[in-house]
């Protein structure tokens, strides 16, 4: 039994040629995502990745179809959804002059529950930041904070929207590393990603989206059994990626 | 509440704009304080051609009225500062002034400065008529004296400052809750906060607690300063007038929530505020009384938002009424409160801009 279940789910948009038209953003998707597996939506810009996971949240109307989340309908009761969900969005901004600890007791006092804003920092390995600003963070740092922002209430489902776009190879490493740590304590994890190699070394199992609509779904190992071409004779030994972590090393550089 | 301590902490980390909002009333308190509140006298020029001694009594007499300053010179050089507008009247006083005839004394005025022409020559007339008794050793026959049966000091800068304030008040609130909304949903912020269970309802009265808090403590240093170095006679008592503000509070966050509803940047919602507050702001009675306006437009006036607390705060300062007398301000006051707040609650978007 899926602890998400989507069946059918549809949303349209105003086509921004000609407002008397619209256009599917997505398009009759179904999706079943079992308790404590890494989920990934993976498609490039634009195939309807975000528009999905925000009305699994129930951030975003549904159009058409219906989303259960821990067998509760997202439509009709959004608010008993968003007590059991953590949600880092794509963009984050915080209001200003409020340091880490503050912000996070804040999110905390929205769900009326309490929290150790340094242990909740440490697990995230910003322990030491505990009195920054939002804005005074590395890139790294900002999206470890924001799943720290969304890790408040201990939710059961955490939704992970792009988390290493934009990020270095060590930064997207530690944040791998973390998602995993907190998969293993038992969090079921979904995420978008444009990110193959996120996509395979992270996801149990996989769903590839284009133009709104789901085209492959399956664990990767499959997919690639299924769609890849042969492997050339002689396997390369790693990527370009490896050389440059062998050359600059793994730790954090922020 | 701890979202609504938590907006209080964001508001007071503010200084800058703290301090800067508080800077117009200050300046504003402090020209009052300059010119003490009174009209300045009116600037007229005399020309006396006669000197004898009956027109030479009569100048000493026009000068002893505390109205007009006085300078005496020549005709033309006097008529050269008329234009110029450094003065507002001329009186030329005859070769022939003696008390055998009528004197007709000249004035000459700017007649493009129509506005004071009735008033000088009012206060002219009745200038003349005592110092034509005082000349001629004639007993009056009637004196007025003015009684305000309200019997105490009532002056313009009593009137004027309960519409100040209640002005401000607007603008402070519909600044604090209109514009932080349209840049929190610009930033994402409130994308954010919506990810939370927490319901717009219980967003909406966080941010206008804690907007009134601070509305409040800049409002009583304005009070504390009108009260400490104009010596505004605060009648009714301060709880009442506070009792108002409070309720003036949540009229004007709450619109400005509406408001920012429809804005998509910093640069929409100001027009849009301007295109509230600039109307009330001549229609509400604010600097001159609401009865001054066209008889047609009076009702709608006295119900606007603005007018109510204006004028309810000018009852409690002026009049000491209580807040909770069941009269048109209070009404209007509560019904102002259910419209705004039903506004604010049902076009609050978090996400885009409503239509």
């Amino acid at each position: 039994m899926g602890i998400i279940k989507a069946t059918n789910l549809e949303k349209h948009y105003p086509s921004p040629d000609n407002s008397a038209e619209t256009f599917a953003a997505v398009n009759k998707i179904n999706l079943s995502i079992r308790q404590k597996e890494i989920f990934g939506l993976l498609g490039p810009n634009g195939a309807g990745k975000t528009t999905t996971l925000e009305m699994l949240e129930g951030l975003t109307s549904i159009d058409k179809g219906n989303v259960f989340i821990n067998e509760i309908d997202v439509t009709k009761q959004p608010y008993e959804v968003k007590k059991i969900i953590g949600v880092q969005l794509q963009f984050n901004e915080y209001f200003d002059r409020l340091n880490l600890s503050e912000l996070l007791i804040l999110f905390a006092s929205l769900y009326a529950t309490s929290i150790d804003p340094e242990s909740l920092l440490a697990k995230v390995n910003l322990e030491d930041k505990i009195k920054a600003l939002p804005n005074d963070l590395s890139g790294g740092q900002k999206q470890r904070f924001s799943i720290a922002c969304a890790l408040v209430n201990n939710p059961k489902i955490l939704f992970l929207d792009e988390p290493t776009t934009g990020l270095d190879p060590q930064a997207k490493r530690n944040l791998w590393n973390l998602a995993k740590s907190l998969n293993e304590e038992g969090m079921t994890i979904v995420l978008t990603t444009h990110n193959m190699e996120e996509a395979e070394y992270l996801c149990d199992r996989i769903a590839i989206m284009d133009q709104g609509s789901i085209i492959a779904q399956d664990t990767p190992q499959q997919l690639i059994l299924d769609y890849a071409p042969e492997p050339p004779e002689i396997p390369m030994q790693g990527n370009i990626e490896d050389v440059f972590l062998a050359l600059t090393g793994h730790g954090l550089r922020d | 509440m701890h979202l609504a301590k938590t907006f209080i902490k964001i508001y007071y980390r503010d200084r800058q704009s703290l301090a800067f909002s508080l800077l117009f009333p200050l300046i504003f308190t402090l020209i009052f304080l300059f010119s003490g509140g009174e009209p300045d006298p009116t600037e007229i020029g005399l020309v006396n051609q006669s000197e004898n001694d009956l027109s030479l009594k009569f100048v000493e007499l026009v000068k002893e009225n505390k109205a007009f300053a006085i300078s005496e010179g020549d005709e033309v050089e006097l008529r050269g500062q008329l234009i110029a507008g450094d003065l507002t009247a001329l009186i030329i006083v005859p070769k022939d002034f003696d008390k055998s005839n009528t004197s007709r004394l000249r004035l000459l005025l700017d007649a493009s400065q129509v506005r004071q022409v009735d008033a000088i020559k009012d206060s002219f007339d009745s200038m003349l008529l005592s110092i034509e008794r005082e000349l001629r050793g004639t007993q009056p026959l009637f004196t007025l004296s003015l009684e305000d049966v309200k019997a105490r000091p009532q002056r313009y800068i009593d009137f004027l400052l309960p519409g100040i304030l209640a002005y401000m008040l607007m603008n402070l609130c519909i600044a604090g809750s209109g514009y932080n909304l349209v840049e929190y949903r610009r930033r994402g912020i409130l994308k954010r906060m919506f990810v939370t269970p927490i319901k717009p309802k219980d967003f909406i009265i966080s941010i206008v607690l804690a907007r009134m808090f601070i509305v409040l403590i800049q409002l009583s240093v304005i009070l504390a300063l009108a009260i400490g170095l104009l010596k505004i006679n605060i009648i009714g008592g301060l709880y009442s007038l506070f009792g108002v503000i409070v309720l003036g509070a949540i009229i004007f966050l709450c619109i400005g929530f509406f408001l920012g509803s429809f804005a998509k940047t910093q640069e929409a919602i100001r027009p849009i505020a301007l295109l509230f507050t600039l109307p009330q702001l001549i229609l509400s009675g604010v600097f001159f009384p609401i009865s001054s306006l066209p008889a047609l437009i009076q009702p709608f006036a006295q119900a606007l938002p603005l007018s109510v607390i204006a004028s309810s705060m000018r009852d409690i300062a002026n009049d000491g009424i209580p807040l909770f007398t069941l009269n048109f301000n209070f009404i209007g006051i509560l019904a102002w409160i259910f419209i705004s707040f039903f506004v604010a609650t049902k076009f609050f978007n978090w996400q885009k801009v409503a239509s």
